[in-house]
């Protein structure tokens, strides 16, 4: 899970255009064209429905259920086979004036309902910017639309593969989330579509989806950041509350790894979500005697489990990953341990995006600009990285079709790490509209973008810096860089 | 993990508080089942909503007992209706029990989405102070706890006493029985199954209440992740027995605490689910259930 508010500051002045160093690839713009392997959905608890109901109804209708996947499965491959899955999205509407889309594919329900908006937040302005600077190419319609994952791999498969089949537009995409990454990058990039996750899960840390991109960090760093921290802070014994999901359990190995690794000892636990009580568990933690908590978890479970823990013992410094600064997680449990409380105990790592300069100054524009048409209040994504990242990532696909000439991805694709990574004498832009007008007046185009300089690795990683905040997921404390960072692995 | 057995006893207690819980719950669900014969997906929905009447209530400034009040009347009320506007016409028109399984996920899926508009995609807290961590039998519990068992022993002794020894009770078990030779006695059988949704709706209204101060945070998906358990505790009592539903909620309480104390928090629900099935193989229509000519009885 990786997500986060931003602070207001002045710390650090934007990163001035230098080549990358990050090897052959970051330049080439060449990618492998590999599907690669799909890791498997999870089951859910509904499942276990089928098994309770054991009577002859049942058995109807779990014939019945067979009979309706098979059907609509044969309906899903037939329309993903009469749009051609061999071909792009976006190539239906790449050689005509037709509007091109962008979607936000992330959980806008169920209990990550939080993650849509905040993608939504990026792709709303960026795409009015990019519509406002006469579109790309000869599509003057640039729009952003919301797609609901649930959150869930069961109900993202389906999802995506009706976005697939039935949008003819499609040019890029917003997510997905760690809550159904695994399950729909394979089709988002078997249709050749490009998109830029919001997942942290370490399984795309070394990926081949050539369609996917990531300039967040990943999970496990993150976990990382949280052990350099406790250590800095002189803490030797730690717990690790993670809940049993997907999502918190990416930060809890490497944040057990860190720790140890800097020389604490850590118990881990991991936890079932939504339970009614965590009393025993709580048990556990008190008999360790830990110094700290480093922990990830939806905000129902945290703030049930925190809120025993207080009751049992008392409260200890708590760590949470850049998943605990969503608002809804900083409002259930701030809510259950007391505002005053929370804030004494509490501090997150998260990843760190410039607060200023340039690329920020036209973000903050374009966002005001589109202030009406984001969830309220629209100030809340001010300092967001992820609704930050999901600017840049609509930025650099219409700039990457822009220089590729071609609204194709397939045409495009190479372009998005080229104009992100740079090459001797581009042009620094810092959105949609600069770019534009630099590649018309035939200049090579470098972009820095709001969450500073992106340098893609070979997998389309852009690893980044974190930072450690106060319980109002703004306020820093502490900014670790990429180097420090990967000297506690 | 703990290692000693001083685990235990703590662990017994916890489990206590989740049985209490599971029993307001299970025993509400399995009273509609046994008389209407419908499996009601929705009642896990029912209990967050009524959940949310008692936060509005809350942040009103009513106290939790009048939350409890308030989650117990919109529970019954918002039954009754459910059955007598929703589900009723559809049985009247001869829907079987699979498609009544789909109307009622269908009311489910409409209350939690109505939820998510009303209250937003947010969580809620009721204010409320837990109280003091008390030691009786050598269990740790907060005040508060103390207080959802003793509403939880309560609401099950009514029950139990209204199903065994009033008129009413006698009408319920008849109706669940064999509703058309109950009508040709002389039993409003209309009027029966309402009694039934309005008390099975005050068990979906209180448990949605404790449930969320025991979790202390809630959102609109709250009660249908809770669903399943409680559909277990039904099922392991045998469904239609509320006695028996008591009994599963006790066991499965016990066995997920216990087995979080002694193997891994992770799988305690998967331990709980272990002693299902082994108790329905052994005892295939539950551990307290009866099945007379076919028709679900409804008994002490």
């Amino acid at each position: 899970m990786t997500r986060n508010p931003r602070p207001k500051r002045e710390m650090r002045s934007p990163l001035m255009p230098r080549f990358s160093e990050d090897g052959p690839y970051a330049h080439s713009g060449d990618s492998p064209e590999t599907s690669g392997e799909t890791p498997s959905a999870q089951t859910t608890p509904r499942a276990n429905l089928g098994a309770l109901l054991g009577d002859k109804a049942m058995h109807k209708f779990t014939r019945a259920r067979v009979v309706l996947s098979v059907a609509a499965t044969l309906a899903a491959a037939l329309a993903v086979a009469a749009c051609g899955s061999s071909t792009s999205a976006g190539s239906g509407s790449a050689n005509n004036t037709g509007p091109l889309e962008f979607v936000s594919f992330n959980p806008f329900s169920g209990p990550d309902a939080s993650f849509g908006p905040e993608q939504m937040a990026g792709c709303v302005p960026a795409t009015m910017a990019v519509e406002a600077a006469g579109g790309i190419l000869k599509h003057k319609q640039v729009t952003c639309r919301a797609d609901d994952s649930r959150g869930d791999p069961a109900d993202a498969v389906p999802a995506a593969e009706q976005l697939i089949a039935t949008s003819s537009g499609l040019i890029g995409i917003t997510g997905p989330s760690s809550d159904e990454a695994s399950a729909v990058v394979p089709l988002f990039n078997r249709a050749h579509i490009p998109m830029f996750g919001d997942t942290g899960q370490k399984v795309f840390d070394h990926s081949n989806f050539a369609y996917f991109y990531r300039i967040t960090p990943p999970d496990d760093a993150v976990g990382y950041a949280m052990a350099l921290y406790a250590h800095d802070k002189g803490y030797t014994r730690a717990v690790g509350v993670f809940g049993n999901d997907i999502s918190s359990q990416g930060t809890a190995p490497t944040t057990a790894a860190g720790f140890r690794k800097l020389g604490g000892q850590i118990m881990m636990q991991a936890i079932p979500l939504d339970q009614s009580s965590y009393r025993t568990e709580i048990e556990q933690v008190i008999a360790y005697h830990p110094q700290v908590i480093f922990t990830e978890a939806d905000p129902q479970t945290s703030a049930t489990y925190l809120s025993e823990l207080r009751q049992l013992y008392h409260l200890i410094p708590i760590i949470g990953t850049d998943g605990t600064t969503q608002p809804p997680w900083l409002k259930a449990v701030g809510n259950a341990l007391g505002k005053r409380t929370f804030a004494s105990y509490y501090h997150a790592a998260q990843p760190y995006a410039p607060t200023s300069g340039p690329a920020y100054q036209e973000w903050r524009k374009e966002l005001a600009a589109a202030a009406s048409k984001v969830a309220q209040p629209a100030s809340q994504w001010d300092n967001d990285s992820y609704s930050m990242a999901a600017w840049d990532a609509v930025n650099l696909i219409s700039l990457a079709a822009r220089e590729a000439g071609s609204a194709n991805p397939t045409v495009f694709n190479r372009y998005i790490v080229k104009i992100a990574n740079g090459s001797p004498g581009a042009t620094v832009v810092h959105d949609f509209a600069q770019g534009k007008q630099a590649l018309a007046a035939g200049k090579k185009v470098w972009y820095i973008g709001a969450v500073g300089q992106i340098t893609f690795d070979r997998w389309r990683n852009s690893p980044g810096e974190f930072e450690i905040v106060k319980s109002d997921g703004q306020t820093p404390v502490a900014i670790y860089t990429a180097q420090q960072v990967a000297a506690a692995r | 993990m703990l290692t000693s057995a001083s685990a235990f006893v703590p662990s017994i207690g916890f489990g206590l508080v989740t049985a209490s819980i599971l029993a307001l719950a299970a025993v509400g669900f399995t009273l509609q089942f046994g008389i209407t014969n419908i499996l009601n997906l929705a009642y896990g929905d029912l209990m967050t909503a009524s959940a949310y009447i008692g936060w509005v209530v809350n942040q009103h400034g009513g106290s939790i007992a009048e939350s409890l009040l308030a989650g117990a009347a919109f529970g019954a009320v918002s039954s009754v209706l459910l059955n007598r506007l929703v589900y009723t016409p559809f049985l009247r028109r001869g829907t079987g029990l699979f498609g009544m399984v789909i109307v009622t996920l269908s009311v489910g899926v409409m209350v939690q989405n109505a939820l998510l508009a009303i209250g937003g995609a947010t969580f809620f807290t009721y204010n409320f102070n837990v109280g003091a961590t008390v030691h009786p039998l050598g269990f740790d519990l907060a005040t508060s706890q103390l207080v959802i068992m003793a509403i939880a022993v309560g609401g099950m002794i009514v029950v139990q006493t209204l199903l065994t020894q009033t008129r009413l009770g006698k009408a319920m078990r008849a109706t669940a029985a064999n509703r058309s030779l109950a009508q040709a006695s002389g039993i409003a059988t209309e009027r029966v199954v309402d009694a039934a949704w309005l008390i099975s709706g005050v068990l979906c209204g209180l448990a949605g209440v404790v449930l969320v101060l025991n979790t202390t945070a809630f959102q609109s998906t709250t009660g249908s992740e809770f669903l399943v358990v409680i559909i277990a505790a039904a099922m392991l009592g045998g469904v239609g027995r509320p006695s028996g539903a008591m009994v599963g909620a006790l066991v499965l309480g016990l066995v997920t605490e216990v087995s979080a104390a002694f193997v891994s928090p992770s799988y305690k629900e998967l331990f709980a689910f272990i002693v299902l099935v082994i108790v329905l193989l052994v005892r295939p229509t539950g551990i307290f259930s009866q099945f007379a000519g076919g028709s679900r009885q409804v008994a002490a």
